[in-house]
């Protein structure tokens, strides 16, 4: 458990967006795990931890924050993300800083967070991300591309884009 | 390969996740064609800059520690409790053996088995709940060294009122109170400091016979039970085993025969200032 105490607190951290409440989920976490720790036979102990965080995050978003959770139909969710809309103003102050990207990626949808951080800070295989997150592996791919495409689309990063590189298309 | 067949394959690619000769193919199509060789690019782009630019939250310290003391416990006694539970199912293999006679000895032992399984699984529980009260930060829900404080915040909040006894002259210092969960049931703890160890006593309405054994070790931790003034107490905690039964049994007695005779000696002969 402690050599992947760093992936499961970056995990609920990106998942609850708050520290605070990340060391709470990775605490819940650690007591489940120690319950069930003859339940790991072999078996990856990365994505085995990684499993019981992510049941412990939304344990507790049912308990603090059910909204977030709610809608996990694909037309909710885009529409979730398209109204992340901002102002240019505020896309201007939020591009000035550094964190924008990071921004752009805690402002995504909770499915399509959670597997880009699974698959692109983690480095964990569709399959192991797939496990973890309890679906099958073309949903996977589907959510990351719409990941990937969100990310790409964002306000907030195409105004860092024109900034520096002049964007990617 | 053509763009139909290379764009749904592209990302994966990215992601390391094609290989063969589909991997093969697919370079082949994506060094000819500038409109996929792009979307490839974006993706590596997209993951380069998520590197470089978004952050990853290492652990903080604190919590490492927290997490990594309650593990050594755990570590210390995994295999002997390993080892417990396989004793118990060859117990309950050789109680099912045997011939008429032996059925009858069976119900004897099988009943003793499931009694003392019960008992040893509410043991477990207690040190799953101290584990988790003493790694999060509401091991107290009333922070109080008064007795006079903490038992009616408690009895408000239960169906029952828990005795409630500081015996800091006995080194045995009261810092709070708060509910728990054992068996399903909601009960009291009482929250002691012994030095610098932590002692939860969970304390509840007495229930059935109790045939418990009266100490055990789970995970490191010790458990001492006692029954007493109508009611079960269950003491977890990492000190010694002799000071926790003592502590336990203390209570237990204690409050059975606390009635208004506090100044009269008890059959512990402790000196305990005057005015406590």
């Amino acid at each position: 458990m402690l050599p992947h105490l760093d992936a499961g607190y970056n995990l609920a951290r990106w998942l609850t967006r708050d520290a605070h409440d990340a060391e709470d989920v990775v605490q819940d976490a650690c007591v489940r795990a120690m319950q069930y720790v003859n339940a790991l036979r072999g078996g990856d102990a990365k994505a085995w931890f990684l499993t019981i965080v992510r049941h412990a995050c939304y344990d507790w978003f049912k308990r603090n924050r059910p909204p977030e959770i709610a809608a996990d139909d694909g037309a909710a969710i885009e529409s979730a993300a398209d109204g992340e809309a901002l102002s240019p103003e505020q896309i201007a102050v939020r591009a000035s800083e550094v964190r924008a990207l990071g921004d752009a990626l805690a402002a995504l949808p909770l499915p399509y967070r959670e597997v880009l951080v699974l698959r692109e800070l983690e480095e964990l295989s569709y399959k192991e991300i797939a496990r973890i997150a309890d679906i099958p592996i073309g949903t996977v791919m589907s959510r990351l591309a719409r990941a990937r495409a969100l990310l790409q689309r964002s306000p907030l990063l195409q105004a860092i884009d024109g900034q520096s590189s002049g964007g990617e298309r | 390969m053509n763009c139909n067949e290379a764009t749904p394959l592209v990302a994966a690619y990215a992601d390391g996740e094609v290989d063969g000769l589909r991997a093969h193919s697919l370079r082949k199509h994506l060094a000819g064609c500038a409109t996929c060789a792009a979307k490839h690019q974006a993706v590596l782009d997209l993951r380069a800059k998520l590197r470089a630019e978004v952050p990853y939250y290492p652990a903080p310290a604190a919590l490492r520690d927290r997490v990594r003391s309650a593990l050594t416990a755990t570590d210390a006694s995994a295999e002997a409790q390993r080892r417990s539970a396989g004793d118990r199912w060859r117990w309950l293999a050789t109680g099912a053996l045997g011939g008429c006679a032996a059925t009858v000895l069976a119900w004897v032992v099988g009943t003793a088995v499931v009694d003392w399984r019960a008992s040893e699984d509410l043991a477990a529980e207690a040190v799953t709940a101290h584990v988790r009260a003493t790694l999060g930060t509401h091991l107290t829900e009333v922070a109080s060294s008064d007795q006079h404080a903490v038992k009616p915040w408690l009895s408000a909040r239960l169906d029952f009122s828990p005795p409630v006894r500081d015996l800091a002259s006995e080194g045995f210092t009261l810092t709070g109170g708060r509910r728990d969960y054992l068996g399903g049931q909601p009960v009291a703890v009482l929250v002691y400091r012994y030095h610098e160890h932590v002692i939860d006593v969970f304390v509840r309405p007495q229930q059935a016979r109790a045939a418990a054994p009266a100490l055990r070790s789970i995970r490191g931790f010790n458990v001492a039970r006692a029954t007493g003034s109508a009611m079960d107490w269950v003491a977890v905690s990492d000190v010694s085993p002799d000071v926790l039964s003592g502590l336990v049994e203390r209570l237990a007695r204690d409050q059975a025969a606390d009635s208004d005779a506090r100044s009269l000696m008890r059959p512990q002969p402790t000196e305990r200032p005057p005015g406590q």
